[in-house]
């Protein structure tokens, strides 16, 4: 076959623009003579979303985003109790809001702490678009106390738990060989729950996700890229390590596997700190002190899978503060970005991401456990007591969370 | 076994963290922070500001009032035709019906209203009992309508058998008796939908020896759902939410004034006047009243005469007293001045 030649290079060009071309035309076409159906809906269609609802005493602020296909303006604010009043209200940058144009509606409301309210927004076409505040609080605002109070939180639910769970690696230490099996099952076990609890979540956020941020879509992208995304840095690293130790050495070593599990829960929690803070910013529950207690004990079970692979091995004892800080600290973050700069999509990508990276770590350990023991030590006792009983001890403590 | 020293010491310090974390007092402090303090101090704060109402649409005494009120232009006049004798006793009117007119509710909204005369509600008709009353519907709508009137009249004037189609005309001509205030309204299936987009008004009969000459009103109580859900978003003295809170009606310390009221929307209303009581006479039949009060629960269509003077001067609400109702639209101010020219003429 004959090399084609240079000159055809044109026509390459032409012929992968060419589609994209012919769809412009079409499309003026369509604009200049139009179809001959009627393409005008015959009511206004608006969307409105609220991003954020910010609480503060005298005063309520809704930070509103158009998703609709057409601007819209708001014209009347209503607050709602018991029943609906009209109300005082400003508007910034303004009442008319392009397409996913954001704006704030101040309502200088004199609300209750602990009271039901309902935001109600008038357009000009007569829509009405509703937000309900199920129990007003105080919204935190990023003072120094309240920084401190949601970094606080964070540590209290990631890293402590996280720091507490490595404490049982003497404990860990001190058991026979056969169940260092039984505990990377259990890691897996415990692993698999966190996942799909990410992706639960991550759904569950994803329906105040605005319409055209496509709140699944974003679930799938952030599982699949850090699924692959992970999987293609280990394989770098291991090829690093391969190469420079001329293949001798393991190829996968259990503190590396150590990090992969610590980075995987790392970034599982800074999706669970995102939710945590949103929701609080959200007014939507208040974070009790049961619920941080649950979260506590949930977590703490997050430091014997960071450990788990290395209790068999002899390595520096800084490694674990590494280690427990790339898991916890990430939470602190979440929380904090989750109080005060929350928006559902953040919460939602990062949720996904965290159940890619956890679902990678599985299938890191299930192949370091195959390598060390062979296929068959899966299916072993040991190995499938220990997977049952991580998916139990997630459940068991997963009760102290849901309220 | 130096291995172990450190692991053991990572853990001391560890241990100490965690402990020094959680007695760390921030947190608890924030937590503090919740309780209601700030919060009761912002809201004393904010009632102590009561801003005089001729800054106010609905609930201005808890902020700046900003964004758009009804201009003094756009007010519905509260003021009835004059009580006179009809020339050779026939009182004529005309009444045009449009559909979906633009009729601004509350600032910015507009709702496509079906109108007599394009005001909602439609103009105050006066005749004196006994007079004839001829009224002439003009149809300029797209569906069929009629008006049907309270009182006592022939069943061909009854508004209710015979529609007006579009394009068409029908005058309606009767004997206004008995005296009182009576309501008007469109009567085409759904009357429901007829009504409540706009096609409503109020007639006053005078009894035929006259009543004692006041400053009168006349006060349509209604109310506008916007998404047809079956709750209104705004209820209106005449037709507009909070128009005579952004323009005060102005009265003169003891003048009399004889306020005529009427209920058109599908709930109870009650008129209620601040710093007085009223005089009532229900549906206006009566020359004496049959109670002096400041609340009056009229029923569906159920409307009342109220007579009151005020002694001070300064401002006043007068409201529907079912609070969802004020809060959104029925209320409005009366702002009651000293006025010597009043004082001396209601003294003659």
């Amino acid at each position: 076959m004959a090399e084609p030649k240079t000159s055809s290079r044109a026509l390459v060009v032409l012929s992968a623009l060419m589609p994209v071309l012919l769809l412009g035309g079409v499309l003026y076409l369509l604009f200049a003579r139009g179809t001959g159906l009627r393409l005008e809906a015959p009511a206004p269609i608006e969307k409105l979303d609220f991003e954020r609802v910010v609480l503060e005493p005298g005063e309520i602020r809704a930070h509103v985003l158009n998703t609709g296909p057409e601007p819209l303006t708001i014209v009347q604010v209503q607050v709602g109790w018991i029943s609906r009043a009209s109300w005082e209200f400003e508007i910034k940058p303004d009442p008319t809001l392009p397409r996913l144009g954001r704006a704030v509606v101040r309502i200088p409301y004199p609300w209750t702490p602990g009271e039901p309210y309902e935001i109600v927004l008038i357009t000009a076409n007569n829509l009405i678009f509703t937000h309900e505040i199920e129990m007003a609080q105080e919204t935190p605002t990023p003072g120094p106390e309240m920084l401190g109070a949601f970094a606080l939180l964070g540590v209290y639910v990631g890293v402590i738990p996280v720091f507490l769970g490595i404490l049982w690696l003497p404990f860990l230490r001190s058991l026979s060989r056969q169940w260092y099996f039984f505990l990377l099952s259990l890691t897996a076990g415990l692993l698999v729950f966190l996942g799909v609890d990410a992706l639960h979540d991550a759904l569950e956020n994803a329906e105040r996700v605005p319409d055209p941020y496509q709140g699944v879509a974003l679930i799938l992208i952030g599982l699949s890229l850090s699924l692959l995304g992970l999987y293609a840095v280990s394989g770098w690293l291991k090829q690093r390590r391969q190469s420079r130790s001329s293949g001798t050495a393991e190829v996968t070593t259990p503190l590396l596997l150590a990090y992969t599990v610590a980075f995987g829960i790392g970034v599982h929690n800074l999706g669970e700190g995102l939710a945590i803070g949103g929701a609080y910013a959200l007014g939507e529950f208040a974070t009790t002190f049961l619920l941080v207690v649950g979260f506590m004990v949930h977590n703490l079970t997050e430091g014997v899978a960071v450990v788990a692979p290395v209790v068999r091995t002899e390595f520096r004892w800084r490694h674990l503060i590494w280690l427990g800080l790339l898991a916890g600290a990430p939470t602190i973050a979440g929380t904090l970005m989750g109080a005060f700069t929350y928006t559902a999509v953040w919460a939602v990508l990062f949720l996904a991401i965290g159940a890619g990276a956890v679902f990678q770590v599985v299938i890191e350990i299930t192949r370091h456990q195959m390598r060390q023991a062979g296929a068959a030590s899966l299916a072993s006792g040991a190995s499938l007591a220990g997977f049952a009983l991580g998916l139990a001890v997630m459940w068991v403590t997963g009760l102290f969370v849901t309220v | 076994m130096k291995n172990r020293t450190r692991m053991l010491l990572a853990t001391v310090l560890v241990l100490a963290m965690a402990a020094g974390l959680l007695l760390w007092p921030p947190g608890r402090e924030a937590a503090d922070q919740a309780d209601s303090s700030p919060q009761a101090r912002a809201v004393a704060a904010s009632h102590g500001r009561h801003l005089p109402p001729t800054k106010g649409s609905g609930m201005f005494q808890y902020a700046t009032p900003t964004g758009r009120r009804f201009e003094a232009s756009q007010v519905y006049d509260p003021s009835p035709p004059p009580s006179e004798p009809a020339p050779n006793g026939v009182r004529e009117y005309t009444l045009v019906i449009e559909e979906d007119v633009p009729h601004e509710v509350a600032p910015g909204v507009l709702v496509p209203a079906w109108t007599f005369n394009r005001t909602v509600p439609g103009p105050v008709l006066r005749v004196t009992e006994g007079e004839t009353l001829r009224v002439t519907l003009i149809n300029k709508g797209k569906l069929p309508h009629t008006i049907h009137f309270h009182g006592i009249h022939p069943a061909s004037m009854d508004g209710v058998f015979e529609l007006v189609p579009p394009g068409g005309e029908f005058t309606y001509e009767f004997v206004a008796r008995p005296y009182g205030v009576m309501p008007y309204h469109c009567h085409s299936m759904p009357t429901s939908q007829h009504i409540h987009n706009g096609l409503y008004g109020m007639v006053i009969v005078d009894p035929k020896e006259g009543r004692p000459p006041m400053r009168e009103l006349a006060m349509v109580m209604s109310a506008f759902d916007l998404d047809r859900d079956g709750e209104a978003e705004f209820y209106a003295w005449n037709g507009r939410a909070f128009q005579y809170a952004d323009n005060p009606v102005e009265l003169a310390a003891g003048e009399p004034v004889r306020m005529y009221v009427m209920n058109i929307f599908e709930e109870a209303m009650v008129p209620h006047l601040h710093g007085n009581l009223y005089q009532l006479y229900p549906s206006g039949t009566t020359l004496t009243p049959t109670e002096f009060t400041d609340v009056k629960t009229l029923s569906i269509a159920e409307r009342a005469i109220l007579e009151f003077t005020y002694d001070y001067p300064g401002h006043y609400m007068f409201q529907c007293h079912v609070t969802e109702h004020m809060e959104q639209g029925l209320m409005g101010w009366f702002r009651v001045v000293e006025d010597e020219t009043v004082a001396r003429r209601t003294q003659k």
